[in-house]
């Protein structure tokens, strides 16, 4: 039996092995990629993360000759409204992004559209160290097909702080009743805002009577049966936040802030180590924690894509292939750095690195909380649309 | 021509950029779009009364002390505080008005809050406290161009003459200066009504966002990824144009129909000669707030752990000053330093050589609303392929500091004494040169006033940066502003008093460096 499964499982293997392209191939991309510059399009709204491009920019500069630089993005949705105008301007080859830090809806629009180059990421050298149990090729249900590399994961995480809020609702429906003993001092970000769009997504994902028809593509029908109790939970919700549901905070950052304020009592993350890192840049006092819901919070894998007419398509082979490093996924994991979750099989590290992976602070998500899978991309657009009909205006 | 080159290549992108608004049913999505109505709300509310009652304030205050000693201390103040841009105002407003702000964290031991009120205090949803900023920061503006006409000899005489015959200050303002003043307010007032309508940095800061104002949803939708929602934004682009010229139509007709009225009520002859109340100190309210925004900023930049209702910060620290990012503040020098270079230089080449007729075409910028004037350049600059190139941003810069140039260097270029000119003519010399060596030098006063307020505009520029740019270049307008969203309040801070420096720099320059260059020669000090 078990060499019966095994088998396919090899064949996958050497498959794999096949595909992964030969030092010399990668030799030659390396040899294009000196000196070329790369322009990394990545969200910018987190210092962490800023701080970590940076050190990612030196390195890569060192160790391959390839100059970063971090085009500090707020949203992923505006670099895909780019490559769309400029490919269709008729720029195709010397394009103003060469690397996107992107996944769920905008991987999809850009794959659908013919947008991205590839496939490229399977053939990286350091993909053979990914953890392929992870959703490494699948995002947001949509295949990656080799079109994107694999970053880091990230688990939706909530925030408070023990003074003010000694227990935390651990489901959707405790949320709500915690709303009630508290009115006023809940919140999320306003979608499309995509820690608030996540948000919607998790309680959706409890309140639905069908889960599994998330997984396939949406379509008008299955969409009023799956959201009809995520509406009718909101329409409760809303009239007891912050501001009676009338406005929404910008981002997640901006609620970090109310909640060390204590203008509200829970706060959002996509990272279970960003409680951590804000205690220690003074940001949250240190009585905040980070927690989970027990039926489990959703979480995924972010990637980095090459766009179709990218000027230096070697270079962002390069970039993509040293973040995807040991030692740039340790120092990423880091919590005194970012404390981003890493994609690789940690288990085949050495021991000394393993334990650096595994480091804890103050603050940070201690227990084990069960990761959900995101609903199909196609969910994503007709959730935000929908609420931005509903609550949109006041 | 070298102002032809700013301004030629806006008009095909202009149509361009627009003509996905052709169509009706472009304009049926618009009127069915849920936002629409609230955000036109927001957009009115703001930018009129906004406008309104900084031209309230403004005259008030000028009714009140002008003139005085105070009035001339005024001005001192006022150089100061216009240089403190858009953005980094709203930001350091915020820090004051916010539920966790502190004027809340002042008042909360006389309430024994121990967590932030639940007010609306900023980002309120009909966009009143975007409305006190733009009140606050354009009465200002305006109070300058007060003082700049009131400085005019032949309307001081005025004042001079009918107090003599014995009118009250009301009096005269009423039936001497305002009758003068208005029409000539009339494109300030145009102005500032513009950047009302159309300004995104201040409405993300300090504006409403569910929904935004109008111009903040032109620019989301301008920027949208579905060619629908770019062909809304062309569209509400040009209602916000249309906005201003309904606005600036019913202004003209009412200040006719004011005319025709006054003219059946002649003055009386009666003097009424009590003085306005002195207890109303408008100016200190109105200048102190700049101050204090700007003490908040700094205090937040220096800022240990500080969190709500502590008045002062725990501790004071330099970490945030020396972590800081300096890129945008680079790149923001030398973006701001080689636009109004060029600028000053072609508007010396304008003002020498250039058809002077068509003056009004270059004072468009000010008066038209920016975001379809962007959306016109970053659609040339596609084209030409020079989107996110650092030439190409330069050029979107050039548009909008040109007027501001043209503007400070008019009225000196047209006062200078061309007699001057002519003997160095006669004395053999080309009219190059004898610019170069004679007019140019005498007018370096000026000239050095008009780089520093082009380098200031510079500074200030937000929409054409973002999109010319393509994100790429950050400057300390669009770090403010992108950080505005974020939560760490001390980083914040030091990219706005970045903000502020700059400009603040640049004026100080501005003054000092012709009396330096000019110490030997007793005539120009």
């Amino acid at each position: 039996m078990n060499k019966i499964l095994s088998l396919p499982l090899l064949v996958l293997a050497f498959a794999a092995q096949a595909q992964m392209q030969t030092p010399a191939a990668w030799s030659t991309v390396e040899a294009q990629a000196r000196g070329q510059t790369v322009y990394f399009n990545a969200w910018g709204g987190a210092e962490a993360t800023n701080a970590y491009i940076d050190w990612v920019t030196k390195e890569v500069k060192r160790r391959y000759d390839v100059e970063v630089r971090h085009v500090k993005v707020t949203d992923a949705a505006d670099v895909v409204k780019r490559v769309q105008t400029e490919v269709a301007a008729g720029r195709l080859n010397d394009g103003s992004v060469d690397l996107l830090w992107v996944n769920g809806e905008n991987f999809r629009n850009l794959k659908n559209a013919g947008l991205l180059y590839g496939p490229w990421a399977e053939s990286l050298p350091n993909w053979g160290a990914v953890d392929l149990n992870k959703p490494v090729r699948s995002d947001f249900s949509v295949p990656t097909d080799g079109f994107e590399a694999p970053w880091g994961t990230a688990q939706l995480t909530f925030i408070a702080d023990k003074k003010a809020t000694p227990t935390a609702p651990d489901s959707a429906s405790q949320w709500l009743r915690f709303a009630q003993a508290n009115p006023g001092r809940t919140s999320y970000p306003k979608p499309p805002d995509f820690h608030g769009t996540t948000f919607l997504k998790q309680l959706l994902i409890e309140l639905t009577p069908d889960p599994a028809a998330l997984q396939q593509p949406v379509n008008a029908s299955t969409f009023a049966r799956a959201t009809a109790p995520l509406w009718a939970f909101l329409d409760q919700l809303h009239p007891l936040q912050w501001r009676t549901g009338k406005a929404f905070p910008a981002s997640a950052a901006e609620m970090h802030r109310m909640l060390a304020d204590g203008e509200l009592r829970l706060s959002l993350t996509f990272n279970p180590n960003e409680a951590a890192n804000l205690i220690a840049s003074h940001q949250l006092p240190d009585t905040a924690f980070s927690f989970g819901f027990t039926a489990g919070t959703i979480g995924n894998v972010h990637f980095v894509a090459i766009p179709v007419n990218a000027k230096a398509k070697a270079g962002a082979q390069v970039l993509a292939n040293f973040l995807l490093s040991p030692e740039a996924q340790v120092h990423k994991a880091d919590i005194a750095v970012w404390g981003d979750g890493t994609v690789l099989n940690t288990a085949k590290l050495p021991a000394a690195m393993q334990a650096r992976f595994h480091k804890k602070a103050p603050g940070a998500l201690t227990s084990h909380v069960p990761t959900l899978a995101e609903p199909h991309a196609s969910w994503v657009e007709a959730l935000e649309s929908e609420w931005l009909k509903r609550y949109g205006t006041r | 021509m070298p102002v032809a080159l700013v301004i030629v290549p806006v008009l095909p992108g202009l149509y361009w950029a627009l003509s996905p608004a052709w169509g009706s049913q472009v304009w049926l999505a618009l009127w069915h779009e849920p936002q629409w109505p609230q955000a036109l709300q927001a957009t009115l509310t703001s930018a009129l009364l906004g406008s309104v009652l900084a031209a309230a304030s403004a005259a008030m205050l000028a009714m009140l002390i002008y003139p005085s000693a105070l009035w001339f201390r005024m001005q001192r103040h006022l150089a100061v505080l216009l240089s403190v841009p858009h953005a980094a105002f709203a930001v350091g407003l915020f820090f004051l008005l916010a539920p966790s702000g502190w004027l809340a964290r002042a008042l909360a031991p006389l309430f024994g809050w121990t967590s932030p009120p639940d007010w609306l205090s900023v980002q309120d949803p009909w966009g009143l406290s975007l409305t006190l900023a733009l009140a606050i920061k354009e009465s200002w503006f305006l109070l300058w161009i007060l003082m700049a006409l009131l400085g005019e000899q032949a309307v001081a005489r005025q004042m001079l003459v009918a107090r003599s015959l014995g009118y009250g200050r009301m009096q005269i303002w009423r039936a001497v200066l305002w009758p003068q003043l208005l029409p000539r307010l009339a494109w300030p007032m145009a102005a500032v009504l513009a950047y009302g309508l159309s300004v995104v940095d201040m409405a993300i800061v300090l504006g409403p966002g569910t929904p935004p104002t109008l111009a903040v949803l032109v620019w989301h939708w301008l920027t949208d990824a579905s060619p629908e929602q770019q062909a809304l934004g062309a569209a509400a682009s040009l209602v916000l144009l249309a906005l201003l010229v309904a606005v600036g139509g019913l202004a003209s007709l009412a200040w006719l129909v004011h005319r025709r009225q006054r003219q059946r009520r002649l003055p009386t002859g009666q003097r009424r000669p009590h003085n306005p109340p002195v207890w109303l100190k408008l100016h200190l309210p109105l200048l102190g707030i700049g101050y204090l925004v700007v003490a908040l900023l700094v205090l937040w930049s220096l800022a240990g752990p500080w969190f709500f209702p502590a008045l002062w910060p725990q501790a004071l620290t330099l970490e945030s000053w020396r972590s800081a990012n300096w890129q945008p503040f680079w790149t923001t020098l030398w973006l701001a330093t080689a636009a109004s270079m060029w600028c000053v230089a072609a508007t010396l080449v304008w003002l020498e050589w250039g058809p002077q007729r068509y003056n009004a075409v270059l004072y468009l910028p000010l008066i038209v609303p920016v975001l379809p004037l962007v959306a016109g350049q970053y659609a040339a600059l596609l084209k030409l392929q020079l989107d996110g190139q650092a030439v190409g941003v330069l050029w979107s810069h050039l548009l909008m500091v040109l007027p501001y140039t043209l503007l400070t260097l008019v009225g000196a270029y047209r006062s200078f004494d061309d007699r001057l000119m002519t003997s160095a003519r006669a004395l053999g010399q080309s009219r190059l040169s004898a610019c170069l060596r004679v007019k140019w030098p005498l007018l370096q006063r000026p000239i050095a006033t008009a780089l520093a307020v082009g380098f200031a505009v510079s500074v200030a520029q937000y929409l054409p940066t973002l999109f010319a740019g393509g994100g790429r270049f950050a400057t300390v307008t669009t770090e403010a502003v992108a950080l505005s969203a974020g939560g760490n309040r001390r980083v914040l801070a030091v990219q706005a008093l970045l903000q502020v420096v700059l400009p603040l720099v640049g004026f100080a320059l501005a003054a000092l460096w012709p009396r330096w260059n000019s110490r030997h020669r007793l005539g120009l000090r």
